[in-house]
């Protein structure tokens, strides 16, 4: 195996060197073909708001690429010095760039410890480079096998259960009190930046409309254009409380701006026990806890979610050391398996001259005694010559299975190539 | 004539089933890496508790006049509502609390065949235990009420179980996934206003019906009676309050509970019509 994984993530690089490195679409067929026509290599490009990394794969008689060489492709096509950028990259060779890839396929290396979206990120990134044409037999077993093992560990760990963000858990409770949202109104109030995330994931379960006030009347139509939202005069934000399924409140107020009383008198009752969901995102907050009944009013405060994501991502990490244990085996599975294919052609061909040679031999014995032997000594003097073939072979092909599990197979086959005089074609 | 060995299937058989079925649903729940294997293992033992349940029912025919029968016919309908919605996959939860409930019913029914004189089998009028079409549809309409009522009791738990959650704002992602509180609603709506009619419509057949058989004993205050009144007045009261005011769906859930119980009593109470019938 001649495989690397090179790159940067949020933990080794600083956000504008990750900006830099970071491929547009445009960019990245023609970074798969300079990789591919540069260096000889299969390759594929993984790019996140997290992570850089590229994953190369070469011929086994044919030296690795460095991060050194990587640093100075990077260099070229970014326009950033190579200096600036190697400091900031890492690089796993062989098995280990195996096991990174399953770890950053399973979200084992991803800043919210489980997240799901990144093994749709490397199937994506696969698949882009499967259709540029730059992926070849290491990397079209390697990334599958990624994407397969990210699914086992999601499946038989608990690495994924629960929202271990603030937006994700905001979505989960909806999902516990909505079925349907195409029927469903969002109200925001204010035109705080503080939710924003909140709103958009909100948004990707399409309710019906969307409506925005704030008491700032220019704000307000600026955020409803951007959300694509209706704007509400603020003075018309009780009607808009009875009309609304959800509320996403953003406001910057130092009090409270929905007391109890005002919600009981002039939206409770005339919402007709429709359930509301109001996320209070404001600090201080914008909503009188007291409103909050968990059926008709649900109310969760940024207190509220913040603990839910990190009870969330507490419980993950007990599931850590379980799905390290799935990786680790693996990748162990995926080496044996890649060097025994390795493995095969090389036996099929030695199997296949020592036939050869074999009949070589035992064809002219026989015609040499024709007439004189029995069907029976003639199938017993080719079992015999079959043995020793055998026999014969068992030694080196256990040794190149060994040395390949160990991963040091190539200059064995190398070795057994010239031994027996086998050639490519 | 059944074979002999049909003979042989007993409550155990299919209660023991939809209870290994039940317990294999929360292993596929606390043993996320079994998941695959313990739901097809329940949903294996549900559908082998099915059948086992259709072959009693088939060759031991039991009446839903009497309390076994009607409970073991409603145990029956549940269980072809819990297969439909593992099937098209309404979740493990739905599941978890219909099985009980189906399980609940078949160790009732054991239980009161059991206590119920066995000559009461034989003196129930031809007319109710389905040999004429009248008495039949009674039964029927008697029948598919329960199961609403039913449906709406496992609605309303979950509705009363998530709603609580809500409360508590306790983290959904790490506690057993139930449907939306909008679904269970939903639900429990559909099966009241499934259920209303049709018990109306049971309980006036039956009314006509009763003072029509010279055999019966016209018991107006036995168990039966009473409790079939104090449903249908429960499930009046629920419909009032669903479509006339604005109730909280939590105190609907807490009624659509009550309704169930009244419906247990009602099923196990034994029919006014058969001689020998309950007298409070």
């Amino acid at each position: 195996m001649n495989l690397r994984a090179i790159g940067c993530n949020v933990t080794s690089a600083p956000v504008e060197v990750r900006e830099r490195l970071a491929f547009a679409p445009s960019l990245l067929p023609r970074a798969l073909a300079e990789l591919n026509a540069r260096y000889g290599a299969e390759a594929v490009i993984l790019g996140t708001c997290n992570r850089v990394e590229i994953y190369l794969a070469r011929p086994e008689e044919e030296a690795p690429l460095h991060a050194p060489l990587l640093a100075e492709f990077l260099s070229e096509l970014h326009g950033l010095p190579a200096d600036t950028i190697l400091p900031h990259l890492y690089e796993y060779a062989d098995a280990d760039a195996v096991r990174h890839l399953f770890r950053v396929a399973s979200g084992l290396d991803s800043v919210v410890l489980g997240e799901g979206q990144i093994a749709g990120q490397v199937k994506e990134a696969y698949e882009m480079a499967r259709q540029a044409g730059s992926t070849g037999p290491l990397l079209n077993s390697l990334f599958p096998a990624a994407l397969r093992v990210a699914k086992r560990v999601r499946t038989e760990t608990g690495i994924g259960r629960g929202h271990a963000s603030v937006s994700s858990a905001a979505v989960d409770f909806l999902l516990t009190v909505f079925d349907t949202f195409t029927d469903k109104t969002v109200l925001v109030i204010g035109a705080g930046k503080m939710g924003r995330l909140t709103l958009q994931h909100i948004q990707q379960l399409q309710p019906a409309r969307t409506l925005v006030t704030n008491r700032n009347r220019d704000k307000a139509i600026q955020r409803a254009t951007e959300f694509g939202g209706q704007f509400i005069p603020w003075e018309q934000l009780d009607e808009a409380l009875i009309q609304a399924d959800i509320v996403l409140s953003t406001t910057g107020a130092p009090e409270p701006i929905v007391s109890r009383q005002r919600f009981d008198e002039k939206v409770r009752y005339q919402r007709s026990g429709r359930p509301l969901v109001i996320f209070d995102m404001a600090v201080p907050r914008d909503f009188d806890p007291a409103i909050h009944d968990g059926e008709t009013v649900i109310l969760f405060n940024v207190d509220d979610l913040t603990r839910v994501a990190n009870q969330a991502l507490a419980q993950r990490r007990k599931h850590v050391p379980a799905a390290e244990a799935i990786i680790s085996q693996e990748v162990r599975q995926f080496v044996l398996d890649w060097n025994r294919r390795k493995d095969g052609p090389i036996i099929g061909r030695l199997t296949a001259e020592v036939d050869r040679l074999r009949e070589a031999i035992v064809a002219p014995l026989l015609q040499r005694f024709n007439g004189k032997l029995s069907e029976a000594d003639k199938a017993y003097i080719e079992g015999a010559f079959r043995l020793f073939q055998n026999r014969l072979l068992h030694g080196p092909i256990a040794a190149l299975q060994e040395a390949s599990r160990l991963g040091q197979g190539q200059t064995l086959r190398e070795a057994i190539r010239k031994l027996f005089g086998l050639n490519d074609s | 004539m059944a074979p002999s060995w049909l003979q042989n299937v007993t409550y155990a058989c299919f209660g023991l089933s939809y209870l290994l079925a039940w317990l294999l649903e929360w292993g596929a729940w606390l043993w996320p890496s079994g998941d695959r294997l313990c739901r097809w293992g329940a949903l294996g033992f549900g559908l082998a508790g099915l059948v086992a349940h259709t072959v009693f029912l088939i060759v031991r025919h039991p009446t839903p006049a009497v309390p076994d029968g009607a409970l073991l016919l409603l145990a029956w309908v549940l269980a072809l509502f819990y297969v439909y919605g593992v099937l098209h996959q309404a979740g493990r939860a739905w599941a978890l609390f219909l099985l009980p409930v189906i399980i609940g019913l078949v160790v009732l029914a054991g239980l009161v065949a059991r206590l119920e004189p066995a000559a009461l089998r034989d003196t129930v009028p031809a007319w109710i235990t389905g040999q004429r079409f009248w008495g039949a549809l009674h039964g029927t309409l008697i029948l598919l009420a329960s199961v609403g009522i039913s449906v709406s009791f496992v609605a309303s738990l979950m509705y009363l179980l998530q709603a609580r959650r809500l409360r508590k704002k306790i983290d959904p992602g790490r506690v057993l996934p139930l449907l939306s509180l909008e679904r269970l609603e939903l639900l429990n709506r559909r099966a009241i206003a499934v259920a209303f009619p049709l018990l109306t419509a049971g309980l006036l057949l039956g009314l006509i019906l009763w003072p029509a058989d010279p055999g019966s004993q016209h018991e107006w205050l036995s168990v039966k009676v009473l409790s079939t009144g104090a449903l249908w007045l429960v499930f009046g009261v629920l419909v009032y309050l669903r479509y006339g005011t604005h109730l909280p769906p939590r105190r609907l859930a807490w009624l659509s509970m009550a309704a169930f119980a009244l419906l247990l009593v009602a099923l196990m109470a034994a029919h006014p019509f058969a001689p020998g019938g309950d007298t409070p």
